[in-house]
């Protein structure tokens, strides 16, 4: 999948599960420092993305992500051309 | 001052030789344990009790029923059962006693017997009285403890005699029991209080020497009773109340040998396990216990404290088979009705449950972090975890996963069960609960968001 469709997707997931607009995310921001997700939300929030792409992630992987970009690039990896 | 360098290994040190987690953790012992008695310098050698007869003997037929409503013969007899099980076929529970007094001991005596049960052995309980003699013939018993109390409290204020007179009826009552060819075992009460110079040691002295041309099975026993837990199981502490110095007097000064010496403790001071197991390292051989430490006030030693403490020593079941305790623990609990606190060592519901969110985190992660040691193996009780607010996702994820009995790469993560926790914190946030949440309610959660998993759950049990 391309990155530019991946960024798309997590972005808009992000601002539905953090109640956010999607103008408002920006890959350089951390989901809890900059976005407000507490350690619930935080799982909740990788819950949605398993969803979003119909994917079974590795938790400690996954839990590992903390920025918007570095979601992107981690799904990336995961989800290639 | 000596300097430390990290050592930043690539391994784990997990230090198994102490902590092997298949049984609970040794104990092991580099030096010896150094007293002073009397001026003179003295030790002990705890490394011996690994290779010595210790034992456990149970008292919760008598001490630990006379805190409580009687058993009835059949609840009697089928612990009695247990505790044969539990200890195994080298006798780690020896001996236990029983009272003589009513029809109903007697009874369960009888039905005990026809078990045909190897240990424990079964001995009796009498007060110091010739005529309770006809009581233990009667029964056929080889052995019974005599009440012999040795502090002035007693001797003076409850028995109204002069220590001299205290001693000729003692001394009275043990030439009975010889004279019929029962083994006295002499229960020096509140032995941690007494006057050990002015009437403990002679006391033991002249019973040693009554004894001493005896065959092995009529020499006298001697056990001492903590009654008040006074007893301070730490060297350089003055008498009445230092063990060591008072275990070393009945070896050294009295010539009562290990196999023939029994400490009998109570918790009063929240000391009544450690004194036990301390009790055993100074040099004897028995230490007298309860199930569930009920007895008397505050209570008696733990029999299944002590177990543990036995494996730990010996660095093996030695034929021991913990899983009864949990048997009995149900029993007690289901068929006599008996409350067990639920943060009780071993025993009670929650003893191996946690709470807290980080714990339940590395309970997933290797069980082995927050878990003593394999209860599922050893006493057939899984760790678990009980749902709070403070319980986190991981608390979730674990208790989800040992209800579908999920392991290894079937166990869902907490991404996958974040609704459950959603949920459970919701029960906090908006509904103001203040309990924890129960298995039923989990279990319901578990329904709706794995009905598949659910579904194969309910086929295979």
């Amino acid at each position: 999948m391309e990155r530019e469709k991946i960024a798309q997707s997590v972005i808009a997931v992000t601002a539905r599960e953090l109640n956010k607009n999607t103008d408002q995310i920006k890959e350089e921001h951390h989901f809890a420092y900059d976005l407000g997700a507490d350690s619930l939300k935080s799982i909740e929030l990788v819950a949605a993305f398993e969803e979003e792409f119909d994917l079974d992630l590795d938790e400690e992987q996954a839990l590992k992500v903390q920025t918007v970009g570095g979601a992107i690039d981690f799904f990336s990896k995961l989800l290639p051309d | 001052m000596k300097s430390y360098p990290l050592s930043n290994v690539t391994e784990p040190n997990l230090i198994k030789e102490i902590f092997p987690y298949s049984l609970p953790p040794f104990i092991r012992f580099e030096n010896n344990i150094k007293e002073t008695i009397d001026g003179i310098d003295v030790e002990f050698n705890p490394g011996q009790v690994k290779k010595r007869d210790i034992h456990i003997t149970d008292t919760t037929f008598r001490d630990g029923q006379q805190a409580r409503p009687p058993y009835t013969k059949q609840q009697m007899i089928k612990i009695y059962e247990m505790l044969s099980r539990l200890g195994g076929p080298n006798g780690v529970i020896r001996q236990t006693e029983f009272f003589l007094y009513t029809i109903n001991d007697r009874e369960t005596i009888e039905g005990c017997r026809e078990l045909g049960l190897k240990y424990p052995e079964i001995t009796g309980w009498i007060r110091a009285n010739k005529g309770d003699f006809r009581l233990v013939k009667e029964m056929g018993l080889s052995e019974t403890g005599m009440l012999t109390s040795s502090s002035d409290y007693h001797i003076f204020h409850k028995q109204k005699q002069t220590r001299q007179e205290a001693m000729d009826q003692y001394i009275e009552v043990v030439e009975a029991a010889l004279e019929s060819g029962i083994r006295p075992r002499c229960h020096l009460e509140d032995v941690t209080r007494a006057d050990i110079k002015g009437f403990v040691l002679p006391f033991v002295q002249r019973l040693e020497k009554l004894t001493e041309n005896e065959p092995e099975h009529l020499k006298v026993k001697i056990r001492l009773c903590d009654t008040m837990g006074f007893g301070i199981p730490f060297p350089g502490v003055g008498e009445p109340r230092s063990i060591p110095k008072l275990i070393w007097r009945m070896k050294e000064e009295c010539g009562i040998s290990e196999d023939r010496l029994e400490w009998h403790g109570h918790n009063d001071f929240h000391k009544v396990n450690v004194n036990g197991i301390c009790a055993w390292i100074y040099g004897l051989n028995a230490v007298n216990t309860t199930l569930f430490g009920f007895g008397e006030r505050t209570g008696n030693p733990p029999l299944e404290g002590s177990i543990i403490d036995y494996i730990s020593l010996k660095q093996d079941l030695m034929g021991i088979d913990l899983s009864v305790i949990t048997e009995l623990t149900d029993y007690f609990e289901k068929e006599i009705g008996a409350h067990i606190p639920s943060n009780y060592p071993f025993v009670g519901r929650n003893f191996n449950t946690t709470r807290a969110g980080i714990h339940a985190g590395g309970l997933r992660r290797n069980e082995e972090i927050y878990n003593i040691f394999d209860t599922t193996k050893l006493l057939n009780r899984p760790p678990r975890v009980a749902i709070t607010d403070k319980s986190g996702t991981d608390g979730v994820a674990l208790w989800v996963n040992s209800f579908l009995g999920l392991q290894g790469d079937e166990q869902l993560t907490v991404m996958k069960v974040a609704k459950i926790q959603r949920w459970v914190m919701d029960q906090y946030d908006k509904e103001g609960r203040l309990t924890a949440i129960s298995d039923d309610e989990l279990e319901e959660q578990v329904k709706i968001n794995f009905p598949e998993l659910y579904r194969q759950y309910k086929a295979k049990n």
